[in-house]
């Protein structure tokens, strides 16, 4: 069946079956290799994409189901330069062998977009879903805290929490 | 002098013959004195940009045109022979382009010499056949399609008990093994001690679990066979699968650029990676083999299960005088006998040691090294009996350790080229608070909190051979190739450090090129925390050998001898004096004539161990109504000589350590008895650390160069982390509750039960 998604701000059409999930129509219908497959089964969330700004596995979502769902991948969240996230990513070492790493930033960008300053707890909760084997979840935790101060810093007045 | 000799060397413990390249020259050592501008800096990993913006390209992002997907039938009994394997109707199949069984394949030696996709099951999983289609979905529903008969045969998954092993009838490749050694006299010492401890401690069988998972993409076009592959050892790749295609290694091309993980799971030439080979040479187009995680659970190695008898003996001042330890390893259907008892030998000073392995072989997979393999398991049962021991002289657990401290290699009899153990314990009890916290006074209520340390040694020499090239280019800017991989240790990084600062070049100006068997010379598996030691001192002479070049051309552009130069920051200068000139400037007067600098890692000293040590200290809390142990702080100082980057060296101990805590809470791949197949394959089933389990982690190296140890001064880092984690953890809830647990992983059942033989 032919479909249109919408990635990174841009509409493509392409051939998938009833059966392709939304990871494999990125991957190989796009050529989005940055959305990665560690289990295919909904656990470890490094194929991660943001849809309509939430995170979802997208091993464990149809592609014909998300055609009219905006969708964000790592490939589109530089723009002019690194995004914020992916700044702190690169500053506070917050990555080893560098694979689960697209679906990590996609959960932090998500996550401070609701929350600037997300205490403890929050952060637990919304990055549970993203497993690193290398075990760089403590550097990942300070890219979270830096590239939450960052984006304060950058706004005119501080802001309460929008949750 | 003689470049090549036949000498003694020690491999992995053992004294054997072998051939050595002596250097041509000797670079000066780097000790704790000198003043380096790049290396010990925390530059920023070299590839991070690729890695955080989704560009990093891993063996699993590889499309090639035309390329087809491979998948395994594999063995739906854990032991037996197939009696009808039946693809007709996956081979009738639209998409699907090749199939692949034992009957197509030339023989290739597989388990201990039974060939590849032979008819004898040795275990649930084991690859039979395979097929290749135009996608992944097709490939998989031809496999769903393939008909396999299997006559079962006896088999055993589990470590058999007592005199039961013998007799037990299974499926077996290699027959069990056993392995005795003795050092000083263990019976007499036992029957003269004054306090001694028996106890049986058990670990589980943990995996790997690297988010990539195994494969490969093979285009095997005319002669040429490109390779791309999520792998450990490129040329180890190259050279064993030239040999089971018969075809020779300069046809082969191994390719690693980026890698999602290996942990030790991926060190030689997979099945997945001759399949795809073959599958390409018989369609002519590139074939994808891919492992899924269920897969990647069943067939890419563990820690094996491991049972533990330890006594350990003292004098009533502590004072070790015999450490008995038999232990069974359950090896999977084939494996490496390293073995468990050897940090018995070599952690604390002890006149009689006494080590007995069965190494076990059933019906699972095969075992494969994991992340400090057999030193972590071993450490748990060494560690924890040393705190059984403590309890029993009332003694404090570190103390006990202090007096027990080997200052030399117990098991070599020979000095250390550095060792700070003593160092390493005073930073962790003093950061973690050690004795205001033992003798803080339990709580009775719910919560209860205890402390507990272990220690850690680990040989950590690396060693010959690995080479290095240095190309200078015309502008001054220089190229590094070396045939090693970068799992995401940051081996890149780390060794374009130690280039820039050989040659006086700014990082910018150096770029590094490894993973690639066609664009650098060998270097060895990135396995045994020895990347940084062995291929560190071999950049380093190339870098040295390059610059030698270039200031036999500054010399005369500074009118000095070139023994007077040195180079920094981009500059030749004369030591001592003014005048300088910056290296673009000579290279641009050589034109095209290119410097290239050799280098290769000399042997290790002689007469010396070179051993990593560490210590950590786990303060823990443990919930006394439902059992839940939670980790509130890890704190960590170890000894790896020289650190060339603090942050990726921090990275590394953070990995260990939460690997270690997972072993510890929660970590213990189940396999079914009756059924012989493994029960809780996943990410969800077999539980990983996630954010929420992680405690805070407090991790320093507070050692310095080692230049006995090699001209770079450094040791290695990678494994020692994780290996006292676990006892670590498990000290600290004996600690808190006041029973110890001798068996991991340190479950809400085990612990409530502890509780409940107390009362």
């Amino acid at each position: 069946m032919r479909i249109r998604l919408t990635v990174n701000g841009r509409t493509q059409e392409l051939d998938v079956e009833p059966r392709t999930s939304l990871l494999e129509a990125l991957r190989d219908g796009l050529g989005l290799a940055g959305v990665k497959l560690g289990c295919d089964r909904g656990e470890c969330g490094a194929c991660t994409v943001l849809a309509r700004g939430r995170p979802i596995y997208s091993c464990l979502a149809l592609a014909c189901e998300t055609a009219r769902v905006p969708l964000e991948t790592i490939e589109g969240l530089a723009a002019d330069g690194l995004h914020p996230v992916q700044a702190a990513f690169v500053a506070a070492d917050a990555l080893q062998c560098g694979f689960c790493t697209p679906g990590q930033i996609l959960s932090v960008t998500a996550l401070l977009r609701a929350h600037t300053r997300p205490d403890e707890p929050t952060i637990a909760r919304a990055m549970a879903g993203n497993l690193c084997r290398c075990g760089t979840y403590p550097k990942i935790l300070r890219a979270i805290r830096l590239a939450a101060r960052r984006s304060l810093s950058n706004r005119p007045t501080v802001q309460p929490s929008d949750q | 002098m003689k470049r090549f000799v036949t000498t003694t060397v020690e491999v992995e413990g053992r004294e054997e013959t072998a051939v050595v390249e002596v250097p041509a020259f000797e670079p000066v050592p780097w000790g704790p004195e000198a003043a380096l501008d790049t290396v010990g800096t925390r530059v920023r990993r070299l590839d991070a940009l690729e890695k955080v913006t989704g560009r990093a390209r891993y063996t699993h992002d590889v499309r090639l045109p035309g390329m087809l997907h491979a998948r395994f039938v594999r063995a739906p009994i854990p032991a037996g022979r197939v009696s009808r394997l039946d693809l007709a109707h996956a081979r009738a199949l639209p998409g699907v382009r090749g199939v692949l069984t034992g009957a197509d394949l030339p023989r290739i030696p597989w388990l201990e010499g039974e060939p590849l996709f032979a008819s004898e099951i040795h275990y649930w999983g084991q690859p039979l056949a395979a097929v290749a289609a135009d996608t992944e979905a097709i490939a998989r529903d031809a496999v769903r399609l393939a008909r396999v008969r299997c006559r079962p045969a006896p088999f055993r998954v589990d470590l058999p008990s007592g005199k039961d092993s013998v007799r037990t009838r299974h499926s077996r490749v290699t027959p069990p093994e056993t392995r005795r050694e003795e050092r000083g006299n263990v019976a007499a010492a036992l029957r003269d001690a004054a306090v001694a401890v028996t106890a049986t401690y058990r670990v589980p069988v943990a995996i790997h679990q690297a988010l990539e998972t195994h494969g490969s993409v093979v285009h095997w076009d005319g002669d040429r066979v490109t390779v791309y592959d999520s792998t450990q050892a490129i040329f180890r790749v190259r050279n064993e699968l030239a040999e089971h295609l018969g075809v020779g290694q300069q046809q082969v091309r191994v390719v690693t650029e980026y890698m999602g993980g290996g942990f030790g799971a991926k060190n030689s030439c997979g099945a997945y990676t001759v399949v795809a080979a073959l599958l390409s040479k018989r369609t002519g187009r590139p074939v994808r083999c891919v492992w899924d995680r269920h897969e990647e659970c069943v067939d890419a190695g563990h820690r094996p299960e491991t049972v533990f008898r330890v006594t350990a003996a003292a004098r009533r001042d502590g004072t070790l005088v015999a450490l008995d330890v038999e232990a069974w390893i359950a090896m999977g259907v084939v494996g490496w006998p390293g073995g468990p008892g050897k940090i018995f030998q070599e952690l604390y000073r002890c006149p009689n040691v006494r080590v007995v392995q069965h190494f076990w072989y059933g019906n699972v997979g095969g075992m494969e090294a994991f992340r400090g393999p057999f030193h972590t398991e071993g450490a748990f049962a060494l560690e924890s009996a040393l705190d059984l021991l403590a309890k029993q002289l009332g003694i404090d657990p570190l103390e006990l350790r202090r007096r027990n401290h080997a200052a030399e290699d117990p098991l070599k009899q020979r000095p250390f080229s550095s060792e700070l153990l003593p160092a390493c314990w005073d930073s962790i009890a003093q950061r973690i608070g050690w004795a205001a916290a033992r003798k803080r006074k339990k709580a009775t209520g719910r919560f209860v909190r205890g402390v507990g340390i272990a220690s850690q040694t680990w040989g950590a020499a690396g060693g010959p051979p690995a080479y290095a090239v240095v190309r200078l280019n015309r502008d001054g800017t220089a190229l590094v190739q070396t045939g090693t991989q970068d799992l995401g240790t940051g081996a890149r990084t780390i060794l374009a450090q130690i280039a820039a600062e050989a040659l006086g070049l700014p990082l910018r100006d150096v770029r590094i090129v490894v993973g690639d068997t066609d664009a650098g010379p060998y270097a060895p598996n990135s396995w045994g925390s020895m990347t940084t030691a062995s291929v560190g001192p071999a950049v380093r002479m190339a870098a040295e050998d390059a610059k030698r070049q270039l200031f036999e051309v500054a010399a005369e552009m500074l009118r000095a001898q070139p023994d007077q130069l040195k180079a920094r920051r981009g500059r030749i200068s004369v030591c001592g004096g003014a005048p300088s000139v910056p290296i673009s400037k000579v290279t641009k007067t050589l034109g095209n004539i290119m410097i290239i600098g050799r280098g290769h890692r000399g042997p290790n000293p002689a007469g010396v161990t070179v051993h990593s040590f560490g210590a950590q200290a786990a303060e823990v809390e443990v919930d006394r109504a439902t059992g839940q142990v939670r980790v509130l702080r890890i704190v960590a100082a170890h000894d790896c000589g020289r650190v060339v980057n603090p942050e990726l060296a921090e990275s590394q101990l953070h990995g260990g350590i939460i690997l270690g805590l997972g072993y510890a809470l929660f970590e213990r791949l189940l396999t079914d008895p009756h059924l012989g197949r493994p029960l809780n394959l996943g990410l969800h089933e077999y539980k990983i650390p996630t954010y929420a389990d992680i405690p805070e982690i407090d991790a320093k190296i507070i050692s310095v160069a080692d230049p006995v140890a090699n001209h770079v001064g450094a040791k290695g880092l990678a494994e020692p982390p994780i290996i006292p984690t676990a006892p670590a953890i498990a000290n600290a809830v004996f600690d808190a509750i006041g029973v110890q647990i001798t068996e991991l992983p340190l479950t809400p059942a085990r612990v409530l039960a502890a509780l409940s033989e107390r009362r």
